[in-house]
């Protein structure tokens, strides 16, 4: 336990999602997702679809937008405390290749489940809204914005 | 991985001395030797192993760190919502609806992951830890929230924790009378600083004597190791200096190289392009925004990293200095007494001129069974450090029996006291080490570092197996010490086994047989480069499949 200690790794959290592996869990998980709501016997698949694509874009923007800090105290005296975890990634350098890697795989998902819906027009709007929601914090632009004050603290 | 950018691997058996990157190492054949060791720079084949577990091991890892996280989660809204009992300090009623003094979101880890797995830590020991010693049985009934001692001690615990590399922790009173008797002459505390009233003529006889063993003109010691680094780096360097400091350096280096106020620059672990990159952007563009040359550029490692057994490639470095005009500072915290054919350390075990280095720092805890630090080198570095140290002039110096104890432990390592004891147990350090990995390399576990270093990391990868596993091993009397994230890297925690050279064959057979049961119960067994027994095979020069 490195609590409380000078180390030259300040906030290991920023190297978390270039770790070897990561992302085949993480593409792994969300297949798991998928097959999990297949399974439910009476929804059909676009419905699996959206709610596959819905769930995951809630869970990334819970976890990568919405919850700040890091899970272990860190001595870089509180920097990383009112950052999210997409925000501390690589310690805020943008356009790495974890950073491209999570924005182009909502847009893939998204793809697909334009596909398997055949492009109805509910299943359309409600897909892109929730990409938006995952796509636009994304953006350089909003890096550390809280819009209406809101997870400011 | 970060930290293994440039990994070396073993010779793999059907292509001998064949290797991917940089250095060559591995089992040279003699008509090959210098182009195996780096234009000269290496006497002997430099054999690191920092080997990657297979693919879905990483993938299982993250699964349990996700399974603790949800768990972690779920047992939070119990406790919020009062279905649970909440073991934790909470605010008072009447504060509730202030702002929140602590953010409990940083707590998280420490209370859904450590909690579950503390009683491998801090555990209490009733002896002295040499390479065996007796716990105190604790046993909690609420999951780890409190302990309970129930008053039984288990004794003859194998100690594979301690870094004990030469076997000084030990309680036998033979050697230990000159200790006493200095105890008895001076009292156990200084009670004053260096420079004040605290500097006893047994301080000057361990400067020199420190100064003798390490082959340099004049050493300064220092009463805590952690203190040798934190205030003597601040004298050393300051404002306009650039220290480029190792990923991995300890605490104490971090720390110190803070406290100077100089730039400071981190270069890959033991990867010397991305220091030789690193110095040429130094000296090029200068200090950042004036580009004034640098003061001095300090480089900063040390010679056995405790928590990857990797040894310093010292003699690159040595020749990067030279080349980029750079200072040296090698911290030998543990590889002093431990490495090197007289237990010299690395700068023997490199067969190299120890009046290269500029700074040579060390401990005395590890090898000498005592405390305290020292720095050593050139006279007027050390008179310098004698007036300008934070530790001379505000620190206690070290404390008389102390003092003895590295003397003591000094002199047997060097042959003074007329015995060869203390020769005899480097080589049978180095033969324990040798045997311990050699064993461990065998029964196909990944094992990170150099193949002679006595800091054995074993890699255990999932967060629930180093519960597990430390938990097993003091079943069957083994005290180890494990290691998970933050500490290390998220998909490498590991076991640390620490080879002393007072653990004798039987000891190590009984480790070994325990970690060869538990390896097939828990499956740790991940090495994919199994290595024969039979060092003769790598000279092999027909590559046919079944021969």
């Amino acid at each position: 336990m490195n609590v409380g200690t000078a180390h030259s790794e300040v906030n290991p959290n920023t190297r978390v999602m270039n770790s070897r592996g990561i992302w085949l869990s993480y593409v792994l998980a969300i297949g798991l997702l998928h097959i999990i709501l297949l399974s439910i016997p009476f929804v059909s698949v676009p419905v699996v679809w959206t709610l596959t694509n819905l769930i995951h874009n809630t869970g990334m923007y819970i976890f990568l937008h919405t919850v700040k800090g890091t899970p272990f105290e860190t001595p870089d005296q509180g920097k990383a405390r009112l950052l999210t975890h997409w925000e501390q990634m690589d310690y805020g350098v943008q356009f790495t290749a974890s950073r491209k890697f999570l924005t182009i795989t909502p847009i893939v998902l998204y793809f697909l489940t334009s596909f398997y819906t055949k492009y109805d027009r509910i299943h359309f709007v409600i897909n892109t809204l929730s990409l938006l929601t995952v796509l636009i914090p994304k953006l350089p632009q909003l890096h550390g914005v809280r819009l209406f004050g809101i997870n400011k603290y | 991985m970060a930290h293994t950018s440039a990994p070396v691997r073993n010779g793999h058996p059907l292509h001998p001395g064949k290797n991917d990157v940089g250095l060559r190492n591995g089992f040279s054949k003699n008509g090959q030797h210098l182009h195996h060791t780096k234009g000269g720079l290496y006497k002997r084949p430099f054999t690191e192993s920092f080997e990657q577990a297979p693919l879905y091991v990483a993938v299982l890892t993250y699964m349990g760190f996700g399974v603790v996280t949800l768990f972690g989660y779920f047992r939070d809204f119990l406790r919020a919502w009062g279905f649970e009992k909440c073991n934790l300090a909470q605010e008072r009623e009447e504060q509730k609806d202030f702002v929140p003094l602590y953010q409990d979101f940083e707590n998280f880890y420490t209370r859904n992951l450590y909690m579950r797995v503390r009683d491998n830590w801090n555990r209490p020991i009733c002896s002295l830890p040499g390479p065996q010693f007796d716990l105190m049985e604790r046993v909690s009934d609420d999951y780890n929230w409190t302990f309970r001692h129930t008053g039984k001690v288990i004794d003859g615990v194998i100690n594979m924790g301690s870094y004990n590399y030469l076997g000084f922790a030990e309680n036998d009173p033979t050697f230990l009378t000159s200790v006493e008797e200095s105890n008895e002459k001076y009292g156990s505390g200084v009670c004053s600083t260096r420079q004040e009233m605290g500097n006893l003529d047994i301080h000057e006889e361990l400067e020199k004597l420190v100064a003798t063993f390490l082959g340099v003109e004049s050493a300064m010691t220092f009463g805590m190791g952690f203190a040798t680094n934190a205030m003597n780096i601040p004298a050393l360097v300051g404002k306009g200096c650039l220290i480029l400091s190792d990923e991995l350096n300890h605490t104490s280096l971090v720390l110190g190289a803070r406290l100077s106020g100089s730039t400071i620059r981190v270069f890959k672990h033991n990867n010397m392009q991305s220091l030789e990159k690193l110095l040429r952007d130094a000296v090029v563009h200068g200090q950042p925004r004036s580009h004034r040359p640098w003061k001095k550029i300090l480089i900063i490692v040390e010679g056995i990293y405790s928590m990857e057994g990797s040894i310093v490639r010292l003699p690159e470095i040595i020749a990067l200095k030279k080349k980029y005009k750079a200072y040296l500072y090698l911290d030998e915290a543990h590889s002093i007494g431990a490495v090197g054919p007289t237990g010299r350390g690395v700068v023997e075990f490199f067969e190299l001129d120890p009046r290269d280095i500029d700074v040579l720092m060390g401990t005395f805890t590890k090898s000498f069974g005592s405390s305290g630090g020292y720095i050593a080198g050139k006279k007027e570095l050390v008179d310098f450090l004698r007036l300008h140290s934070h530790s001379a002039v505000y620190a206690t110096s070290m404390s008389p029996p102390v003092a003895e104890q590295i003397l003591r432990s000094m002199k047997c390592i060097m042959g003074l006291d007329g015995t060869t004891i203390g020769i005899q147990r480097v080589r049978r350090l180095a033969e324990n080490t040798r045997y311990f990995r050699q064993r461990l390399n065998e029964m196909g576990f990944i094992i990170y570092g150099h193949e002679e270093s006595p800091v054995v990391p074993l890699l255990l990868f999932m967060p629930g197996k180093v519960g597990a596993f430390a938990r097993e091993m003091l079943k069957r009397k083994i005290g180890v010490v494990v290691v998970g994230f933050p500490a290390t890297p998220i998909t490498e925690a590991r076991a640390r086994f620490c080879v002393s050279a007072a653990h004798t064959t039987p000891m190590l057979d009984k480790v070994l047989n325990a970690l060869d049961e538990l390896g097939d119960h828990l499956v740790l067994k991940y090495s994919r480069h199994t290595r024969s027994s039979r060092p003769e095979l790598y000279d092999e020069t027909s590559f046919e499949m079944d021969d």
